[in-house]
C-alpha cells in the first residue's frame, strides 16, 4: 500500500499555487521531499496530516481521506515540525510522554516509550532536563523523540536536520535510517539540500515551486553508475593533448563530453572504460591528474529540468 | 567471574488500543490543569495559584473553626452563610476574578507561544476538541474555587450535625453546590478565554480580562443607577451574571440573604444575559481558533 497517495493535488492561496496538481505516489520506506525553500513541502505534510483542506484533487494518506478520518489518521502518524519552539521549562521526558498520551498511548505505556525514544535519539541522560536548556541539535532529536514515540505507522519530518552541524547531521540522518530499517516505520522527510537527501532516502520527490520536478525511487533517477570522469594536465609543448584523447574515445564508440581539461566519458560497461581511456591517454601521451567514477547527482536532475 | 549484559530494550511496537479523541482531550486537559496550577513546575509557578484557592477557602475555614471551637446556635443559626452566599463573599469574588484574569490566559496563550498548538494539532486533536479540553481544563481549574468553598461549608457543617436532614436533601444540596460551581465557572472561563484568544501577551491578556471585568460592571452602574435607564441592562455586568448563578440555581427569593442588584431580574432576562455572555464569548473564541494554528 502506498503511504501517501495524491492525484491532481493542488493548493491555492489566493493568487498563489502552492502546490500545481501532484500526482503522487510515495511508497514505504525512506521518503525524500525536496525543494527549495517555499517549494510547497510543508504545505503537503500540512494536507496530509489533515490540517488544511486541499483547494482540488485528492490524497490518501494510509489509505485513510486526512479531512474525514483526520483524528484516526493523526494517531498513527507522528509529525515533527520545523520550528525548534518547544515549551521552555518543560523537561524532554514529560514533553515526549504528553504528546505519547495525546496521540492515544496509555500512561503507563507513554511514560516506558517516552524514555526508550528519548534513549534511543540519544538523549537518554538528559531526559529530564528542560528543553529551553537544549542546544538546536538536543531540540531536533527531542522533536524526532516525540515524533515516534507513540508508535507510528509513518513519521513527517519537517527539515529534521536545520541547524545541526556536520556531525549531528550525520547522526540525525542515520537515525532516520535506522527507525525506517531496523522499526519499519515509514518516514518522509523534507530537505532543501540534495545531498543528504540523496544519502538516506530510497525514493524523491522532488517540488519546484509547488509543480512536481520528479519522483521515483533514487536509483531510478540518478542510476547507480554512469562512466567515468578523466582530469588531465595542459601540457605546454602538447596543447592538444586532451581534445586528441577526447577523438579516441569517441572513435571508440564512447559519448564525451569536454570541460577545459576535463572529460566525461560515458558508456555501459566501466571496465571497458577504464581500459580505453588508459590506452587512449597513453597513446597520445596525456597528462593525467585523475581518473575517478562519475556517479549522477540529483544535482544532475535538477539542473536538467528547463526552468 | 562477573558478567556484564548490555540490555537494549529496543524499540516496541504498541498493539493495543489507542484512546483517539477521548483519550487526548483527556490527556490535554489534564495537562493543562497542571500546567494552570503550576504542579510539576517550579515554585514560582505555585504561589499564585495556591494564595488565591486559599483566598476563597479562608471564609468557610474560619467559619468551621469557630463553629467547633464554640458550640453554640449563634454559629449554627444566624451567622451560618448560605451555600450561595459563599460566591458572593469579597474574597472568593477576588479569588474567582484573579484566576480568571491571571491563570485563565496561561491556558491558552502559553500553548501559542511556545510551539504546542501546531503539535497538537498534529496529533488525534482538532481545533474543536483541543479547545474543549482547554475549557474543561480551565473550567476544573475555576471550580476549585466556586464549587470547593461551599462543599467544604457542607462538610464541615455535616460533621457538625449541622448539615441538611436525610441523605435526600443532602444529595440535592451537594448537587446544587455542583451546579452553581459549574454555572459560575463557565460563565468565567467562557469569558476568560475568549479574551485571551485575542492576544498572544499573556500580560495583555489578563489586563484585558481585568477591564472586561471590572469594566463591565462600571459601564453597567454608570448607565443603571448615573443615568437611571433600564435595569435589564444589569445582563452587561458579567461578574455580576456570574456570581448570580448560586442564588438562582438555589432558588433564593429575592431579598432573602446578601444580594445584588441583579436579583431583581427576571428568570429569562436573567438566562439571556448568561447565555450571552457564554455564546459571544465562545464564538470569539471560536473565530479566532477556526484560522490559526495550522502548520
Amino acid at each position: 500500500m502506498s503511504v501517501i497517495e495524491t492525484t491532481a493535488l493542488t493548493m491555492q492561496f489566493g493568487a498563489q499555487r502552492a502546490l500545481d496538481a501532484l500526482d503522487l505516489d510515495v511508497p514505504s520506506g525512506v521518503t525524500g521531499l525536496v525543494g527549495a525553500n517555499g517549494a510547497g513541502k510543508t504545505t503537503l505534510m500540512s494536507i496530509a496530516l489533515g490540517l488544511r483542506p486541499q483547494t482540488a484533487g485528492a490524497i490518501r494518506v494510509l489509505g485513510l481521506d486526512p479531512m474525514r478520518d483526520g483524528a484516526e489518521l493523526r494517531s498513527l502518524v507522528g509529525y515533527g515540525p520545523e520550528r525548534n519552539l518547544l515549551p521552555e521549562d518543560m523537561p524532554a521526558f514529560d514533553f515526549v510522554k504528553h504528546l505519547s498520551e495525546v496521540r492515544g498511548m496509555p500512561r503507563v505505556e507513554a511514560r516506558s516509550r517516552a524514555s526508550d525514544a528519548l534513549w534511543l535519539v540519544g538523549l537518554g541522560e538528559e531526559r529530564f532536563r528542560a528543553l529551553g536548556t537544549m542546544s538546536t541539535g538536543q531540540r531536533q532529536r527531542v522533536k524526532l523523540a516525540q515524533a515516534i514515540a507513540a508508535d507510528p505507522s509513518v513519521v513527517l519530518l519537517d527539515e529534521p536536520t536545520d541547524g545541526l552541524d556536520p556531525v549531528q547531521r550525520d547522526e540525525m540522518l542515520n537515525l532516520i535510517r535506522q527507525i525506517s530499517e531496523e522499526y519499519s516505520i515509514d518516514v518522509m522527510l523534507s530537505s532543501h539540500l540534495l545531498e543528504e537527501v540523496e544519502r538516506v532516502c530510497d525514493h524523491i520527490v522532488a517540488l519546484d515551486a509547488g509543480v512536481l520536478v520528479a519522483q521515483g525511487s533514487l536509483a531510478d533517477l540518478i542510476g547507480d553508475e554512469d562512466g567515468i570522469t578523466v582530469e588531465l594536465v595542459e601540457i605546454d609543448d602538447h596543447p592538444d593533448s586532451v581534445s586528441e584523447v577526447a577523438t579516441r574515445l569517441e572513435r571508440a564508440g564512447l559519448e564525451v563530453r569536454v570541460d577545459r581539461v576535463t572529460l566525461q566519458v560515458i558508456g555501459p560497461d566501466r571496465d571497458q572504460l577504464l581500459d580505453l581511456t588508459r590506452d587512449a591517454i597513453a597513446d597520445v601521451g596525456a597528462r593525467v591528474r585523475r581518473i575517478v567514477t562519475r556517479r549522477r547527482t540529483l544535482e544532475d536532475l535538477f539542473t536538467k529540468v528547463p526552468q | 567471574m562477573t558478567t556484564a549484559e548490555i540490555f537494549d530494550r529496543g524499540y516496541r511496537r504498541f498493539d493495543g488500543d489507542r484512546s483517539g479523541t477521548l483519550g487526548a482531550v483527556r490527556s490535554l486537559a489534564w495537562h493543562s490543569m497542571r500546567g494552570i496550577l503550576g504542579l510539576g513546575r517550579k515554585a514560582r509557578h505555585k504561589i499564585f495559584p495556591i494564595v488565591v484557592i486559599v483566598l476563597a477557602f479562608l471564609w468557610p475555614i474560619i467559619f468551621i473553626g469557630l463553629a467547633a471551637l464554640f458550640p453554640i446556635d449563634i454559629f449554627a443559626d444566624e451567622l451560618r452563610p448560605e451555600y450561595w452566599e459563599l460566591a458572593r463573599f469579597p474574597l472568593v469574588v477576588m479569588a474567582i476574578m484573579l484566576f480568571s484574569a491571571m491563570v485563565v490566559p496561561e491556558a491558552l496563550v502559553r500553548d501559542r507561544r511556545n510551539g504546542m498548538l501546531p503539535l497538537y494539532l498534529s496529533t488525534p486533536l482538532t481545533r474543536a476538541t483541543y479547545l474543549l479540553g482547554k475549557v474543561l481544563a480551565v473550567m476544573s481549574c475555576l471550580a476549585i474555587v466556586t464549587v470547593g468553598p461551599a462543599l467544604l461549608l457542607l462538610l464541615g457543617v455535616t460533621f457538625e450535625g449541622e448539615g441538611p436532614d436525610g441523605p435526600l436533601n443532602w444529595a440535592k444540596v451537594a448537587g446544587q453546590i455542583f451546579l452553581a460551581g459549574t454555572g459560575m465557572a463557565a460563565v468565567f472561563a467562557a469569558v476568560g478565554l475568549a479574551v485571551s484568544s485575542l492576544t498572544d501577551r499573556r500580560a495583555f491578556a489578563s489586563v484585558a480580562v481585568v477591564l472586561v471585568l471590572f469594566g463591565s460592571g462600571a459601564i453597567v452602574a454608570g448607565l443603571v443607577e448615573g443615568a437611571e435607564m433600564s435595569e435589564n441592562l444589569r445582563v452587561f455586568n458579567v461578574v455580576d451574571m456570574g456570581i448570580e448563578v448560586a442564588p438562582r440555581i438555589f432558588g433564593a427569593a429575592e431579598g432573602e440573604g446578601e444580594r445584588g442588584p441583579e436579583a431583581s431580574l427576571s428568570d429569562s432576562t436573567y438566562l439571556a444575559g448568561v447565555f450571552g455572555w457564554v455564546g459571544v464569548s465562545a464564538a470569539v473564541l471560536w473565530a479566532r481558533y477556526r484560522r490559526i494554528g495550522a502548520v
